[in-house]
């Protein structure tokens, strides 16, 4: 007969070999899809305090309207406050294509073509809609 | 009330929104809407565009702890994000063109649907567990099943995929309402993938959470070609939202949430009942 501790140290055995079957399993995608969703939040977040510490030192008003993609380059390069603002704004609009490419490319590398496909797929649905904005 | 005040308030509001959002497995959008529409004043246009960008930075604040926590079921993701980003484009044309009076009404009727939903009771480790029987042709053939584990009671739960293709319809339709509404749809897609398809509950919720930046970034760039998207708005409800998901995250986690759910549940159903209400007094151009 085994005693409760040991018992209970059978099982938190079996749980952590468990966890870690779990864990190696899916670990690299998953923590290259963590950097990509959590880099872009922050990238973008770090973008848009850097517009409003030039609209601060601009002293401008707040912007009211967007800036289109195609007229963004100009914008940035005379450090406008608007320019920045919006590009904060699509780098976070972007970050889950990326992600989405990503995964293309990781399935592709597993060799496996289902996903590949449907991963592509999900992609093309974005980039018709990026078009649109382009 | 002057610009700075409705920034401030608009980046609290997302603070919150993105706690609840991320806790609860949705955009965060049927917090912001109202709160955009009914307290800033803002035409509901502007607030759908706005809170689409939202929905993205809850989804990809909160997704990516999920993702490295493994709750997220990937293949899932990917699956019904097919349907998912399909249907937002659509939905965002259509959103386009409708008149603001139906958005009000379609909002309003739908976030008391996500009211109800989510009043419901919480699932026990006994449901979580594994069913005996015919896994889907289509489930297997796919590799949907996965396995998570679960910090609450410490456990691994192996799980299955049951009605893909129902999933996958279901899914189309939630991304129609993103794009129309400028919501995750979350509330859809997470009692969809429970109670239909038979995930477990966290699991779920970690599975919309990934989705719904993917769905909401196919018809946020649609808005913001039309110039609905208003930066300064923008940069607020992503800061807000950013800081409210690292939080909600940690909180959902560990969570036993019954009770924080029916509260929530609550507050939904007043803010949809507030939406239509609204229509009975202003004027909404038809």
């Amino acid at each position: 007969m085994i005693g409760a501790r040991s018992g209970l140290r059978l099982v938190q055995d079996r749980i952590a070999t468990l966890r870690r079957a779990v864990v190696t399993e899916v670990e690299d995608r998953n923590r290259l899809i963590y950097h990509v969703l959590r880099g872009g939040v922050v990238i973008s977040v770090g973008v848009l305090l850097f517009g409003f510490v030039l609209l601060a030192a601009t002293g401008g008003e707040v912007p009211d309207h967007s800036i289109a993609p195609r007229s963004l380059i100009g914008q940035l390069s005379r450090f406008s406050p608007d320019g920045y603002l919006s590009l904060g704004v699509l780098v976070l609009i972007f970050t889950p294509v990326v992600r989405v490419f990503l995964s293309v490319l990781s399935f592709i590398d597993e060799r496996d073509s289902k996903y590949a496909l449907m991963t592509a797929i999900v992609l093309v649905n974005l980039i018709t809609s990026l078009l649109v904005l382009a | 009330m002057d610009l700075l005040t409705a920034l401030v308030l608009l980046a609290v509001a997302a603070f919150l929104a993105g706690v609840a959002g991320s806790y609860l497995g949705i955009g965060g959008g049927v917090f912001l809407i109202p709160f955009m529409t009914l307290a800033l004043g803002l035409s509901i246009k502007i607030a759908i565009a706005t809170s689409l960008i939202g929905v993205i930075a809850t989804s990809s604040g909160a997704a990516s702890v999920y993702v490295r926590d493994h709750l997220t079921n990937l293949r899932l993701a990917m699956f019904l994000e097919v349907a998912s980003t399909l249907g937002a484009i659509l939905g965002a044309f259509f959103g386009l063109l409708v008149p603001e009076f139906y958005l009000y009404i379609t909002f309003g009727l739908v976030v008391l649907y996500a009211a109800s939903t989510m009043a419901r009771v919480r699932e026990t480790a006994r449901q979580r567990a594994y069913r005996t029987g015919e896994e889907s042709p289509l489930s297997k053939r796919l590799g949907l099943s996965s396995v998570y584990f679960d910090q609450e009671d410490q456990g691994v739960y192996r799980y299955r995929v049951e009605r893909p293709v129902a999933g996958f319809g279901v899914s189309a339709v939630a991304g129609v309402f993103s794009g129309l509404l400028g919501i995750g749809g979350g509330f859809i897609k997470v009692p969809a993938m429970n109670m239909l398809m038979r995930v477990p509950m966290k699991a779920a919720v970690a599975t919309s959470n990934f989705m719904i930046g993917v769905t909401a970034a196919a018809s946020a760039s649609i808005y913001y070609s039309e110039g609905l998207v208003n930066p300064s708005y923008g940069a607020m409800v992503i800061i807000g939202v950013f800081t409210g998901t690292y939080l909600g995250s940690h909180l959902m986690e560990k969570a036993k949430a019954s009770n924080v759910r029916f509260a929530f549940a609550l507050f939904l159903a007043g803010l949809g009942l507030a939406m239509i209400v609204r229509l009975a007094f202003t004027g909404v151009p038809l």
